[in-house]
């Protein structure tokens, strides 16, 4: 029966699916909407949010459980999943991207649940929207031809488009507008290198084009290495934007400001880490090619001029930062920059791809809980958005303080956490492929992110607010509660035994490498 | 280079259609006789005089209603091919295609339910 193992090999992105559909009509034909001239500001929120939040969480959970069980049966085991390439591949890579995108997915719906009822925001088809967003990041970590590829980035994007510009105030629509523009722009860049690379080599599947770049410069071949060049560039750039990566970001802090911080926590963690997987699959999968993958031409002394300019860029400018929000947005930059470090070492040590896997996995963690805190750190008409809206809740909200601490530890890279093994794997991996300037930049980078990181610890634990400031009372949330909860759990587990899921990521990693 | 042998058909179409239209319409601007009048000269809508400027403002209502249509439209398209290839495709078509109206269906239902399909609120 190959037509169940086909079921089951996509079931991740089914469960999202149906869980999806079923939530958009649970949004419409639920309770009305308490009024439609515009007054959504109500004193209590109406609850729907929170209702909502949960049952996509599930949904979402319920995604990751399946393709974790997925990743347990095997997926090469499946006879039914070959039948889905090149489109959708279903290998350890996209099972692993399953898990950790409705992992982030998740958690970005259970703090949607907690703030948007807290902020009054009645705008339940955020979690409709956030459920498909997130099936888009999973069919684009399996995409293995261009066509899945533009489709799933446009899912994927669209959705977060709009829960950018949930809010209808001036700054969001700001943020969302800029970064519809930016993103559609981008869009188009990846499709006109798609187009490029059909005509150049005859073939949309990523295996295919693989194979005809193969082929460059042997007598007899017909691929034009110029065009493949520039296509590959443009497809490249389209992704990159995506992860936020210099010189794409200019969009980044608007964005992630002006978003609702669910919002901003799902931009940071699933699209990043599904534009990651995707560059994985595209730069190792169709240009793994001596000819456009050697340290003297192709993209990767390129990657490396981006990793290094991306994570400089990133960490000083945070540091300017007045806003906690711009700072993580900045901070996420960085750790765009740490993770394409790992990229460009994957082009010759074996344990870049692990490496980028498990710094992924654990970014996702420490973002979600570093602004699911920074949600409990303020209330309706109160959000905590500048260091010094932080001060004094080292004492007033300690339990909050301390999970804060520890995600900003985490994503600083300080031993003990899942972000310190995050780190040691990409320098390691550069430094087994003898890229050792890029190791001690990194390294020299992640001392500068301390800084910043460490000051909102200053300002928790070492300040008080000033006496007429107004007080940021902080909200309470069960919801956003047990996603810092988990979260925290991950960190720690992950920061402690990092080798308890070492042989899963390296074997996740070694799934696409055709080589 | 081979590209260019491939595509000179096609620049060669391309340029048969353009020579065509210049010399039609330039052929009437040339030769043809003018001979105008207030009536001819009139911009013309409906038989009647048109009424204000070209400028005027739509309502924003027009467009979701713009959207829906090129969402609910997308799907004809899709369902034109199908229906030409239905008894090849088999069971697993059919199964696709039911899926896909049925999502398309909870998208109406959800459209509707939210208002949008109402054009007097």
């Amino acid at each position: 029966m190959t037509w169940w193992s086909t079921l089951f090999a996509v079931s991740p992105l089914v469960v999202v699916a149906l869980g999806a559909l079923l939530l958009m009509l649970a949004e419409a034909l639920g309770r009305p909407a308490p009024a439609a001239d515009g007054a959504v500001v109500t004193d209590v929120g109406s609850g729907r949010a929170g209702e909502l939040g949960i049952g996509s969480a599930v949904v979402l959970f319920a995604g990751g459980v399946f393709a974790l069980s997925l990743w347990m049966v095997g997926p090469e085991a499946l006879p039914g999943a070959e039948g889905l390439a090149p489109y959708f591949i279903v290998d350890r890579f996209s099972a692993f991207f399953g898990v950790m995108l409705c992992l982030g997915g998740g958690l970005s719906a259970l703090l949607g649940g907690g703030y948007l009822d807290e902020h009054g925001i009645d705008r339940s088809e955020f979690f409709p929207l956030l459920l498909w967003a997130t099936l888009g990041a999973m069919a684009l970590a399996g995409a293995g031809d261009l066509l899945t590829l533009f489709v799933a980035l446009e899912t994927m994007s669209i959705g977060v488009y709009a829960m950018v510009g949930l809010r209808r105030n001036g700054r969001a629509i700001e943020a969302a507008l800029k970064y519809f523009l930016l993103g559609g722009f981008a869009g188009a860049l990846t499709l006109f290198g798609a187009a490029l690379l059909y005509g150049a080599t005859g073939h949309t599947d990523l295996a295919g084009i693989g194979a005809s770049v193969g082929t460059i410069g042997q007598p007899g071949s017909t691929v034009p290495a110029g065009l493949v060049l520039v296509a590959m560039a443009l497809v490249v750039s389209g992704l990159l934007f995506k992860v936020a990566a210099v010189p794409f970001h200019m969009w980044t802090p608007d964005a992630y400001e002006g978003a609702p911080t669910p919002a901003t926590t799902f931009m940071a963690v699933a699209v990043k880490c599904a534009a990651f997987a995707i560059l994985l699959r595209v730069l190792f999968g169709a240009f793994a090619d001596e000819r456009v993958a050697s340290w003297g031409t192709g993209w990767p002394p390129v990657l490396a001029v981006l990793a290094v300019a991306t994570m400089t860029v990133g960490n000083l400018i945070a540091g300017r930062q007045e806003s906690v929000k711009r700072m993580l947005a900045y901070s996420s930059i960085a750790h765009a920059g740490y993770a394409l470090l790992g990229v460009v070492a994957a082009m010759r040590s074996g344990m870049g791809q692990a490496s980028v896997l498990f710094y992924l996995l654990a970014y996702t963690v420490s973002t979600v809980g570093a602004f699911g805190a920074l949600i409990l750190c303020g209330r309706r008409g109160a959000e905590a958005v500048s260091y010094e809206d932080l001060a004094g809740i080292g004492r007033r909200h300690p339990v909050v303080a301390l999970a804060f601490s520890l995600f900003l530890v985490s994503l600083a890279g300080i031993p003990a956490t899942a972000g310190f093994f995050g780190k040691l794997g990409v320098f390691l991996a550069a430094i087994d492929a003898e890229l050792y300037v890029l190791a001690v930049v990194g390294l020299l980078n992640s001392f500068l992110g301390a800084y910043y990181y460490l000051r909102v610890l200053v300002y928790m634990y070492m300040r008080e607010p000033s006496p007429n400031a107004p007080r940021a009372v902080p909200m309470r949330s069960g919801q956003v509660g047990v996603a810092i909860a988990v979260a925290a759990l991950l960190v720690v587990w992950w920061g402690l035994f990092p080798l308890s899921i070492g042989a899963d990521v390296t074997a996740a990693g070694s799934a696409p490498m055709a080589r | 280079m081979s590209l260019v042998a491939h595509y000179l058909p096609l620049l060669l179409v391309f340029l048969v259609a353009a020579a065509i239209c210049a010399t039609f319409w330039l052929g009437g601007a040339l030769v043809g006789r003018k001979n105008p009048t207030a009536e001819k000269l009139m911009p013309y809508e409906c038989g009647n005089d048109t009424e204000g400027g070209r400028g005027i403002r739509l309502h924003v209502k027009f467009y979701l209603t713009a959207i829906l249509f090129v969402v609910f439209d997308v799907e004809a398209v899709f369902i034109y091919p199908w229906a030409v290839l239905f008894k090849g495709l088999g069971w697993v078509g059919f199964a696709s295609m039911s899926a896909f109206i049925v999502a398309l269906l909870v998208a109406l239902i959800y459209v509707w339910k939210k208002g949008a399909l109402e054009w007097e609120t």
